[in-house]
């Protein structure tokens, strides 16, 4: 064999990320027969990385999947700092800075295929209605459409993000401890819509912990993408159910209508 | 040569005579009481000294209809209407005018056009002509092209004659054949339909019109919105501090956050970093810009908000200012003046009011400004502006109320903008941020003449520097709750009809009046509105607008409660909400339920007819293309319709009587 795999695990690790068992590079470099040039086989062993579950026995060295302190969640200490780097996954991500309310509205309108442009409602294209456009006086809604086309309907929902919006993750480490995460400096890859369920990220030492919260800012966490795609696909399925779920809680009169 | 002028209206026609002749008129009686014949010689650059015939029309002298075999509304079948023959007809009400032309034409050489200059007023000129062909064939035709009667403008547009535009022509008879067509479809298919289900809708027609539908749309839309809204709580931090016996009220860079614990993590994190550090203070000048030039869509919105009117009633007082020769021609979309235009000739016929001529006075002697430019400029209509002073005895109280805020909008529009200075104070508070804004008034300029506009300092603020640390005097953490929004007032729906393409600036008041006289829509006073909480869409049922016109116009329509919600608020001067009906939400919830692409509740398919009538006025396309493009579409809804009337039948049981699941 040509490759060995601890030298791919090395050199996966020397990229940022979190260095993978010698057994499952292994298997990878065992899986690929021939053998692909070492770039094209480190690239994989990252992409797969990226879109796997972390807490998966056996993905990870043992070395590297350092853990969160046990009490990190505690919500008596009202400030503490991590000792060492964690890498993590987002499992779950709100924005504070709207009302659950507002976000249910904009996706029913996106299930009803249309958005609003200030006071205007433009119709999101469908993928088979294009022909119905008629070349005459529909040009300009064609062009308000042309961005969101790329994204398709999905991406509507994720309009220009705001300077002072204020994010909540879930993470969680290798060993599946999870914890809040709050945006204490705006960053800027974090919103919903381009943040994905399942994404990697590394926090690092010395990151404040505030009542269990861990307080990020754009200088204390590194974001590396990827994604779970079973758990984004069920995030997004349920998250119309768990916004209206959850501005009911908080609106005791709708409870008491029930 | 002996000439023909024919104006729309027998105001502008007896004005323009007057300004020709310089008062030296004849006045002769026709077959009808509301048209005159004025006659005198006038010397055109066209034709010579001529002796001229001055007359009018009174609006429309023809209208489109069906032939008598599709008059009967039981056979044949609705769907017939979206192919069967239509042609234009001189109403009886209207033969006497057309006549009239029809005889004065057969004396003239020449035919001058002198309609209001829109669209409506081209169309109106085209059936001007035919009518003036019966009597004389080879009658030569002329359009004047003016915006308002006042003497130096007719001048000018009498030596500057041009022709009639036949494309805008085709945009309205394209508008009339579509308007036809499908009104008369969907009123017959739906009220038929549903005349079965008994109670309100067994007498009623249940009316249908293009434009009126998406109008009555956005008012259920929001009506829902209202309805399903959660109110959810929210937490802030504010913090305060007192300096030199004056109190600095900061506000969260943040905002609010809709989760209390977080909120408690940073307030914490700011009261255990104890002090505040400035971060910035900045101060700069600012202004209030002076308001755009007034265009109809503007004037609307204002009206229905700041004159106690309707838009419909709005309009109707500023056409009678306009017949009167006191403002331009109502119906613009410009919002900018021309270049040209000797805009202080206009202010300084101001002085002689005793309200505003002194600011008038001012203007002149060296405050004038030029007005700002806006992007919208129509090619046919300056915006509206006062033309000459009318003095407050010859107005009526709401004709008084509109010239004077005309009036007050033009000299702003000639005024400098409002100025004040500005300050910015930021403060970092352990990690979070916080910004105090203040303003002081320096000049206010426009604000002196357009009283509909406030622009008052803030609270003053303390003196900070940069860098400067403090303990703040309080900070809070406080806790709100998000609101509903209201139900949508007209100048709210004159906004979603103008951003939706849905009329034009002409005719949107009309529907909305059309959607509150069919009972779909009933109009309430904000505030006046009683327990929210447990209104159902019964409100103001069976307070139907007097005067419904029409076939089958049974009154006193079923429902329960009604009327008393409103009844006690007509009258007062608090702003209009409109809220609909059991009947308005049931056809707007019974169509988007069809689940089709162009529920006929959403404003895409009028909106793409609209463009359509735009691109024949530029020659892009032609009207028959549109025409057949157009009914194709909506013949395809038609027939989706009645594939799954059951669903919209649903809907009316649901919510016009009360049957769930049925």
């Amino acid at each position: 064999m040509s490759v060995s795999a601890t030298q791919l695990c090395i050199t996966v690790q020397a990229q940022g990320l979190p260095r993978p068992a010698d057994s499952w590079a292994t298997s990878l470099i065992q899986s690929r027969n021939p053998a692909p040039p070492f770039p094209a086989l480190v690239a994989t062993a990252k992409s797969r990385l990226l879109a796997s579950d972390w807490t998966t026995a056996g993905l990870l060295d043992a070395n590297s999947t350092i853990s969160f302190p046990a009490n990190i969640a505690s919500a008596n200490v009202q400030q503490t700092r991590l000792s060492h780097n964690v890498y993590v996954q987002v499992l779950d991500i709100e924005n504070l800075s709207k009302s659950r309310w507002e976000q249910v509205e904009e996706l029913e309108a996106i299930e009803r295929g249309e958005q609003t442009r200030g006071r205007e409602i433009i119709r999101l294209p469908t993928g088979n209605d294009d022909n119905e456009v008629s070349d005459i006086g529909s040009t300009q809604a064609t062009q308000a459409l042309g961005a969101t086309q790329i994204g398709g309907r999905q991406a509507a929902a994720n309009a220009a993000a705001a300077k002072n919006w204020t994010h909540r993750l879930v993470i969680q480490d290798c060993k599946g401890q999870k914890v809040f995460g709050l945006e204490l400096g705006r960053i800027d890859r974090i919103s919903i819509g381009s943040t994905n369920i399942g994404e990697k990220a590394l926090i690092k030492a010395g990151t404040s912990i505030a009542r269990g919260t861990l307080l990020l800012e754009p200088t204390n966490c590194q974001f590396f993408g990827g994604k779970v795609e079973v758990w984004q696909k069920d995030w997004l399925e349920k998250r119309l159910g768990r916004l209206k779920e959850a501005a009911a809680v908080s609106d005791p009169q709708a409870n008491a209508r029930r | 040569m002996r000439i023909l002028c024919v104006a729309e209206k027998n105001s502008i026609s007896k004005a323009v005579a007057s300004i020709l002749s310089g008062d030296t008129y004849q006045t002769r009686n026709t077959g009808n009481q509301y048209v005159k014949n004025y006659t005198f010689d006038f010397n055109f650059q066209q034709w010579g000294p001529s002796s001229v015939t001055m007359t009018a029309v009174s609006g429309h002298i023809t209208t489109l209809d069906v032939t008598a075999a599709n008059k009967h509304w039981e056979h044949p079948p609705p769907e017939t209407l979206f192919t069967c023959p239509v042609r234009f007809v001189t109403p009886e009400d209207k033969q006497s005018i057309a006549d009239n032309i029809a005889s004065q034409a057969r004396y003239c050489q020449a035919l001058c056009i002198w309609t209001d200059c829109d669209r409506e007023g081209e169309f109106i000129g085209s059936s001007i002509v035919d009518a003036a062909k019966k009597g004389n064939p080879r009658i030569q035709v002329k359009r004047a092209h003016f915006s308002n009667i006042e003497p130096a403008h007719i001048m000018q547009a009498v030596s500057r004659l041009g022709e009639l535009d036949y494309k805008q022509v085709a945009a309205v008879a394209a508008r009339m054949e579509l308007d036809l067509r499908t009104g008369y479809a969907f009123t017959r298919f739906l009220t038929l339909g549903l005349r079965p289900l008994g109670g309100p809708l067994s007498g009623n027609t249940i009316s249908y019109g293009s434009c009126q539908f998406p109008t009555l749309g956005f008012v259920v839309d929001r009506y829902f919105k209202v309805k399903s809204f959660v109110p959810e709580p929210f937490w802030s931090i504010k913090v305060s501090h007192t300096k030199d016996g004056i109190t600095a009220n900061f506000s969260w860079f943040r905002n609010r956050l809709f989760d209390r614990a977080s909120v408690i993590i940073l307030y914490e994190r700011c009261l255990a970093a104890k002090r505040a550090t400035v971060k910035k203070v900045q101060e700069k000048p600012t202004k209030k810009w002076k308001p755009l030039p007034l265009t109809t869509i503007e004037f609307q919105k204002v009206a229905t908000r700041l004159l106690q009117m309707t838009g419909q009633q709005a309009m109707s007082v500023a056409e009678n200012l306009y017949n009167k020769g006191f403002i331009s021609y109502p119906r613009t979309e410009t919002d900018r003046f021309d270049k040209g235009m000797d805009l202080q000739g206009l202010v300084r016929k101001q002085i002689p009011s005793d309200r505003w001529g002194r600011y008038a006075n001012d203007l002149l002697n060296g405050a004038f400004q030029r007005p700002r430019d806006g992007r919208h400029d129509d090619k046919a209509h300056p915006p509206i502006h006062p033309v000459t002073f009318a003095a407050p005895t010859v107005l009526n109280d709401q004709e008084r109320r509109v010239y004077e805020f005309v009036v007050r909008r033009f000299l702003a529009c000639c005024s400098d903008d409002a100025k004040g200075m500005a300050t910015d104070i930021e403060i970092e508070y352990g990690e979070e941020r916080f910004n105090a804004h203040g303003i002081i008034v320096l000049e206010r300029n426009y604000l002196d003449v357009y009283i509909y506009d406030k622009w008052s300092d803030s609270a003053e603020l303390p003196k900070f520097t940069i860098g400067e640390r403090f303990e703040p005097t309080e900070a809070l953490m406080t806790e709100g709750k998000t609101a509903a929004p209201g139900y949508l007032t007209e100048a709210d729906l004159i906004a979603l009809m103008d951003a939706n393409g849905i009329g034009t600036d002409a005719t949107m008041a009309e529907h909305i009046q059309k959607i509150q006289e069919r009972e779909y829509v009933c109009a309430v006073s904000r505030g006046n509105r009683g327990n929210r909480g447990n209104r159902g869409a019964n409100e103001g049922d069976g307070d139907a607008p007097a005067g419904r016109g029409g076939r089958g116009g049974r009154r006193g329509r079923g429902g329960r409660g009604g009327g008393a919600a409103d009844g006690g608020s007509r009258g007062s001067n608090s702003v209009k909400e409109f809220i609909p009906t059991r009947l308005g939400v049931a056809l707007i919830q019974g169509f988007d339920r069809m689940e089709f692409d162009n529920s006929l509740g959403k404003p895409f398919l009028r909106k793409e007819f609209e463009a359509k009538m735009k691109a024949i006025c530029e020659a892009r396309t032609t009207k028959d293309a549109v025409v057949r493009e157009t009914l194709r579409q909506y013949a395809d809804v038609f027939s989706i319709s009645q594939e799954r009337f059951s669903v919209l039948k649903t809907a009316c049981r649901e919510y016009v009587f009360d049957q769930h699941g049925v």
